[in-house]
């Protein structure tokens, strides 16, 4: 083997194609609550960076000030922040729903108001969520060594995306869902109240937002700044997946996949360089995303 | 052979065939009328000419130049101009904005980009706002026209473009009687110098001014020939009593 | 009273804008205060910046959230430029900061800065470049609205993670401050001067006249269009892509002016000029100020950044805190800005039935911002 790859490793290039498995899913779970909002009411919700960062606020605060254990933490983050977005839908998105650029505007002012909320009410130093010791510690899967949490966000975004699965296509809600996606007018027509579904919709794509926050503040440290680390990639998945459950899944694999294959091959931040080059090269063929959801023709 | 031919195109959307092996021939400085049910393929057909769909077979040829799969601009370029079923005019700008734009000899953005006056517009901007009636108006904003006021418009904006082709899709869609009548005299003055293509319900106004009219149904050619050839034709009838059109 | 809203008056337009810069021109005979026209320049700095968004996102309905791109390309371009010039081929070969890096030779990339010219139109041609090759795969491919915003959002953070990275070229998270002023033939140009400040005004009075002359022009008519209905002009003949792709270019261009004025002022440049925040920024003073308004976007950036400045570190959370919640405000209110606010209100002097005319206020009080 070794004289055919030269000084190729293949057991640290099997370690990144799993650890490549780890980013995506990572990755994945950051996109899932934004490709639920994207994909019903076309909104981008800039403020999603924010709304993890809430996530990991509000673990971070339920289990310091009031002795939450972690795994609780988890379903109320995402109460909590499914109540900051049902808010910031009612509030102010309605207003704003056939105009696009408006929205993205407008989420991105609420970004900012709750980034320095977040920085005046708590400061800017870094906080930490704790885990059971157990989590903090590797697994050796052969000659691949990974933490015991990645696992654990790992299984946690494969239970959402069935969870999500389900909800949108076993469940009278998400039929509803998919009708107001396709036409809203014939949808209304049926009797569907779309306004009612979009505020639904936006309070769950916040919720999961929240489960994704407290994930990532123990995976990182918690700070107001630490929701645009994760934004961004989670805009490239919903842009490359075109807006699905499947094509989310698709593209949080893939890309993750392919991040953690070019690192290996070069460095993490050329990697990501190289990563953006081909998503706008990808762009340029499937200009709707790999999985485009069909709306009804003009 | 026609200015405009069309051979055996056809379309589906993975698997729905909404045209089917369609072939048609436009001669020059004819009116060819398109008629058909709803569903028939003629905005399809349309859409397939101008470049807005791409064809999933067949060839189109423009003077003998295979026109197939270029891009909307391209062909607009080579000289067919189109009006839109539903009209689509620019609604915020005056109607005099609307016809400057429409007068796209000069395509590039920077000899565009000093360009302030214009004689050679000016000129065709008065005779076509002249010939679609609507002189009085061009100061206001095009949103603010009536329903026929807006297809004058947007036929005026075809004519800026000076094509040798001109597709109108259902031109007198919403127009009252007197403006009907309008819209043929100048239809029938048109085809003296111009090739056109008509999409149209209405078989009155077929009557006053198709040369030639070809039926078209369920995605396929069914029947070309004079309009009374076309009323005396069983296949045609009997298309048309199947549906509520006529 | 007017007969029809002065704000939309093509004559009281071009007055406006001559009298805005007229007046600006006169500031350092006020004051000959070495660091505010330093600080100054850095305005009009962020006024061609807030320019360059207006034309892209209020003019040609593109919302660019990655200008910074192009300001930062060509902010490196002209550090790049400055270090050269302090640097000398026998005796110092290389920069301070890659022999810290151990560096062994002069990188190829940095060989064309020996030379200012080249420099200089390096620094310039690259980011416009750059913006016409992102923007034809982009438009070609029918990219739009929010799409391309989000794009523009991700290349950006790209090319931060890039030149944050690579350390031995651009001094990673340090940047590179250019030990002494640029000098061009002979001539130094000094940062805490009335001169700067007169350059960079001179440049952005310039700018702004060109591209208000544009917009008025059978382009700027095409673009309009392309705003109100892309898909209807493509069957008039335009190539739709061709237009966004210049206004794109264009507009990276300014900026890539802006990022060169930038490091001569300051004499400065890392990677924070390719924050996400800042490139954002942009779109605020537009948003604010009033996109649809070249003048308007410029004043939006004075207000912000000069606000900002002034209110120092300690109230930074609170203020920002204030400008989203303003900003919100704005989008879902002021869609046009603070210009729209004037625009309205120059509206409300159109004359109208006899019994209004006594209460409305005095002729042109403000006829200060326009479209």
């Amino acid at each position: 083997m070794d004289s055919l790859f030269g000084n190729f490793d293949l057991s640290a290039f099997a370690s990144a194609l799993l650890l490549g498995i780890s980013i995506g899913s990572i990755w994945l779970i950051a996109a899932l609550g934004l490709t639920i909002i994207y994909g019903t009411a076309g909104v981008i919700n800039m403020a999603h960076g924010e709304f993890l960062m809430l996530g990991a606020y509000s673990s971070y605060m339920l289990q310091a000030y009031f002795g939450v254990p972690f795994f609780l933490c988890i379903p109320a983050s995402f109460v909590i922040v499914g109540l900051v977005g049902l808010i910031m839908e009612r509030g102010l998105i309605r207003y704003l729903y056939n105009r696009p650029l408006d929205t993205l505007l407008a989420t991105w002012g609420v970004s900012l108001v709750l980034m320095q909320g977040v920085r005046l009410i708590f400061g800017s130093d870094p906080k930490y969520i704790a885990v059971p010791q157990m989590f903090q510690e590797s697994v050796e899967i052969g000659f691949f060594s990974i933490s015991l949490f990645r696992i654990v966000v790992l299984l946690i975004t494969a239970l959402l995306v069935a969870m999500i699965w389900y909800l949108f296509y076993r469940t009278r809600f998400g039929m509803q869902v998919r009708a107001v996606t396709q036409n809203k007018e014939m949808a209304a027509a049926f009797g569907i109240n779309s306004g009612r579904v979009y505020m639904m919709t936006f309070a769950l794509g916040a919720g999961l937002a929240g489960v994704a926050g407290s994930l990532f503040g123990v995976l990182n440290i918690v700070l107001p700044t630490m929701g645009t680390s994760y934004v961004v990639q989670a805009f490239l998945v919903v842009v490359v997946g075109g807006g699905s459950l499947v094509g989310s899944v698709a593209a949080g694999a893939g890309t993750g996949e392919l991040q953690s294959i070019f690192a290996y091959f070069t460095s993490d931040t050329f990697a990501r360089f190289l990563l953006f080059v081909l998503i706008v090269i990808l762009l340029r063929y499937k200009p709707q995303g790999l999985f485009a959801i069909t709306k009804a023709r003009r | 052979m026609g200015i405009l031919e069309i051979h055996n195109l056809s379309k589906d959307y993975s698997g729905t065939v909404v045209l089917n092996d369609f072939s048609l021939d436009v001669v020059e400085l004819t009116l060819c009328c398109l008629l058909g049910p709803n569903g028939a393929g003629k905005t399809t057909t349309m859409d397939m000419i101008t470049g807005r769909q791409k064809p999933s077979s067949g060839r189109i040829l423009l003077n003998d130049n295979d026109i197939t799969g270029l891009d909307e601009h391209e062909i607009a370029r080579r000289g067919i101009g189109r009006k839109f079923q539903v009209p689509a005019v620019f609604k915020d700008l005056t109607v005099r904005q609307n016809l400057e734009v429409a007068y796209s000899r000069q395509t590039s953005p920077f000899k565009n980009m000093f360009r302030f006056r214009d004689p050679g517009m000016e000129r065709k901007l008065d005779e076509v706002a002249t010939q679609v009636g609507l002189t009085q108006r061009l100061a206001i904003e095009a949103g603010t026209l009536s329903h026929g006021e807006t297809q004058w418009l947007e036929i005026g904006m075809v004519l800026m473009q000076d094509p040798q082709i001109l597709l109108m899709d259902e031109p007198a869609a919403g127009m009252t009687e007197q403006e009907i009548d309008k819209t043929s005299r100048m239809f029938n003055e048109l085809k003296k110098t111009k090739t056109l293509v008509v999409v149209e319900h209405d078989m009155a106004f077929v009557r006053e001014i198709a040369d030639v009219v070809t039926v078209m149904h369920m995605g396929a050619h069914l029947a070309t020939g004079s309009i009374d050839q076309i009323e005396a034709n069983a296949r045609v009838r009997e298309v048309y009593l199947g549906s509520e059109e006529h | 009273m007017f007969k029809s809203n002065p704000y939309h008056n093509k004559t009281a337009q071009w007055v406006v804008y001559v009298l805005f810069f007229g007046a600006l021109a006169f500031v350092p005979v006020l004051s000959d205060d070495a660091f505010m026209m330093n600080q100054f320049a850095t305005y009009g700095v962020f006024g061609m910046l807030a320019l360059s968004i207006s034309l892209c996102w209020g003019f040609g309905g593109i919302l660019n959230l990655g200008q910074g791109i192009a300001f930062g390309l060509g902010a490196y371009g002209m550090a790049m430029t400055m270090q050269m010039q302090s640097q000398d081929p026998e005796t110092s070969p290389m920069p301070p900061f890659m022999l810290n890096n151990s560096v062994e030779q002069l990188p190829l990339m940095w060989e064309p800065f020996w030379h200012t010219g080249w420099g200089i139109f390096i620094a310039l041609a690259v980011p416009t470049l750059f913006c016409v090759i992102f923007g034809t795969i982009m438009f070609r491919a029918r990219v739009s609205g929010p799409f391309f915003a989000i794009m523009s959002l991700a290349m950006l953070s790209a090319w931060y993670t890039i030149i944050l990275d690579s350390q031995p070229f651009t001094n990673g998270v340090n940047g590179i401050s250019p030990p002494a002023p640029l000098s061009i033939g002979g001539f130094e140009i000094d940062p805490y001067s009335g001169f700067i400040y007169w350059m960079v005004l001179f440049l952005l009075a310039a700018m702004t006249l060109i591209i208000k002359l544009i917009t008025t022009s059978k382009f700027g008519l095409i673009v309009q269009a392309v705003r109100a209905d892309s898909e209807r002009v493509r069957f008039l003949g335009y190539s739709v892509s061709y237009y966004e792709t210049v206004i794109y270019a264009v507009s990276g261009f300014i900026a890539a002016i802006a990022g060169c004025c930038w490091v001569v002022a300051v004499q400065y440049v890392s990677p924070a000029q390719l924050d996400v925040s800042f490139s954002i920024s942009m779109v605020i003073w537009a948003g604010i100020g009033g996109r649809m308004s070249l003048l308007g976007s410029i004043i939006g950036a004075f207000m912000i950044q000069g606000g900002q400045s002034y209110l120092g570190d300690e109230f930074l959370a609170t203020w920002l805190l204030i400008l989203g919640g303003f900003f919100i405000f704005v989008v879902r209110f002021l869609p046009k800005g603070l210009a729209g606010l004037l625009e309205s209100g120059l509206g409300l002097l159109v004359a109208k039935p006899a019994a209004e005319r006594e209460s409305a206020p005095g002729p042109v009080a403000g006829a200060k911002v326009q479209g």
